[in-house]
């Protein structure tokens, strides 16, 4: 019993924080595609009174990446002309050209504002329409989205690292005093340290075991079962072999230091 | 025949403030047999613990088995207490481990292999009187065998100085008089320097020793 204590008192807050980090680290891995998929599906409509190159927009602003023209035909045939080809080239003629513009990444809504009121002080775009409103509202929610999960993600982190400090001061207590008398007896720091070391490592190896299982239960089991389109889209990007080893050695980065601080602060009587 | 310790105007305080040991000349040579007797709180136990480098020197020279303990560095002085046997009155067993554990210590640290570390292990326990009790642990013994445990583990790997601050303290005569018999064969047979703290030299002693007394001032002085 006592020996299962000892254990999960470091394993809890160790997952804990590993928890957090692999939250960010999907987080930071789903939202990026989900930016992409934004992006892609964002784009802007500019009027302009004479041709203009993708460069010409470029010019005026750097977010500019993508520059289709909607061609005027396509808007011709639209209307009813009555099959009159020379009222045709003539309104065509008179027609101003339209663009779609897409930007380099998903900026937020103050940049949009900011390339709209660029793309404005050219004298030969007559109209803009960046779709604000729309853009906000998606924006607005991702945003709040990222915030709020980032918020949960620090808060389990501080609660892990003030576990790990109580874990510290219990490994003090456990075994400050065998180091002491092994220090009198010429052990070396590593000899010293060695039992809280191994320890710590199996600690460090099975919380990481443990959060990639809990990762890999949440990809395989529930996103995958899951009706949420965004979470299916982003299944693979849920958990990876990669992240394994990434938890593996924060975790054995976090009980090392730990161990480090406990050992170093063990001062002889 | 040459010093194991010689200390030369040595001062020694807690914090650079109370000074415990003033301007103390002495020097102890191997195979020497040494009490250090004086008033509780005359500093005693501070001067045994500048043999061991537990304390640092504020004035004066202390060479402890050739090497200077006012700048010695951190790896020699592992290596020094290394070779060096302590005994302490509170027997600072590690009570987790098992007796036999505790008793190779310093032979664990110096990696001896497991075969060399029991083979001495039941010698010494033997030598101790406390054969068979082997996997026991600290906590499960009596004091005096406590304190024979550590009086073995002090001499796990043959050290050249035994340094003992009050061994026999809080001990039943027939534990003082093994852990006595123990250290002068150590001294007699092996030559090795052996210096101990105590409030009272046994009666019965049977090999020559040297009486150095500390006053209340912090002075040394050696009673012939």
């Amino acid at each position: 019993m006592k020996f299962i204590k000892t254990h999960i008192s470091l394993i809890f807050p160790l997952v804990a924080i590993l928890l957090g980090l692999e939250f960010f680290i999907v987080f930071d891995r789903t939202t990026d595609s989900f930016e992409k998929s934004l992006q892609n599906g964002y784009s802007m409509m500019v009027v302009s009174k004479n041709e203009m190159s993708i460069d010409d927009f470029k010019a005026w602003d750097e977010h500019i990446e993508q520059v289709i023209e909607l061609e005027k035909n396509k808007i011709l045939e639209r209307l009813d002309m009555n099959k009159d080809e020379v009222k045709k080239k003539k309104f065509a003629a008179s027609l101003p050209n339209f663009y779609s513009l897409k930007l380099d990444e998903y900026v937020t809504v103050s940049e949009l504002e900011g390339v709209k009121s660029n793309l404005e002080k050219s004298e030969n775009i007559l109209s803009i329409e960046n779709f604000h409103s729309s853009y906000q509202s998606k924006y607005e929610l991702f945003s709040f989205i990222k915030l709020a999960f980032q918020t949960f993600i620090i808060f389990m982190s501080i609660i892990g690292f003030f576990l790990i400090v109580k874990q510290m001061e219990v490994w003090n207590f456990l075994h400050a005093q065998r180091m002491k008398i092994m220090e009198i007896f010429g052990a070396s720091l590593f000899l010293r340290s060695k039992v809280l070391i191994n320890m710590a490592f199996i600690d460090a190896v099975i919380s990481a075991l443990i959060t990639s299982t809990i990762f890999y239960a949440i990809q395989n089991i529930w996103v995958r079962g899951s009706q949420m389109e965004i979470l299916k889209d982003n299944v693979e990007a849920m958990f990876s072999f990669s992240d394994v080893i990434i938890l593996l050695v924060a975790s054995i980065v976090v009980v090392m230091i730990a161990v480090y601080l406990v050992v170093v602060n063990v001062k002889e009587e | 025949m040459s010093n194991v310790i010689a200390a030369n105007n040595l001062t020694l305080s807690y914090d650079n403030e109370d000074v415990i040991i003033k301007n103390a000349n002495f020097s102890i040579k191997k195979g020497d047999f040494v009490f250090i007797t004086g008033p509780s709180g005359s500093g005693k136990s501070t001067l045994l613990k500048s043999f061991y480098g537990n304390l640092s020197i504020d004035d004066g020279s202390l060479v402890v088995g050739g090497l200077d303990m006012v700048n010695i560095k951190k790896d020699k002085l592992q290596e020094l207490r290394s070779h060096l046997g302590i005994v302490f009155q509170d027997y600072r067993l590690i009570n987790e481990w098992t007796v036999e554990k505790n008793v190779v210590l310093p032979l664990w640290i110096s990696g001896y292999s497991e075969d060399v570390q029991t083979t001495q292990a039941e010698r010494l326990l033997h030598h101790v009187k406390l054969s068979g009790k082997e996997k026991k642990y600290p906590m499960e013994l009596s004091g005096g065998e406590q304190q024979r445990v550590g009086v073995a583990r002090a001499l796990a790997k043959n050290p050249f100085l035994i340094l003992a601050d009050e061994p026999t303290g809080n001990l039943d005569e027939y534990s003082s008089n093994v852990i006595w018999d123990l250290m002068e064969n150590a001294c007699h047979q092996l030559d090795t320097t052996v210096v101990v703290v105590t409030h009272h030299i046994p009666v019965v002693f049977n090999i020559p020793y040297r009486h150095f007394t500390i006053d209340e001032n912090g002075s040394v002085y050696e009673i012939h």
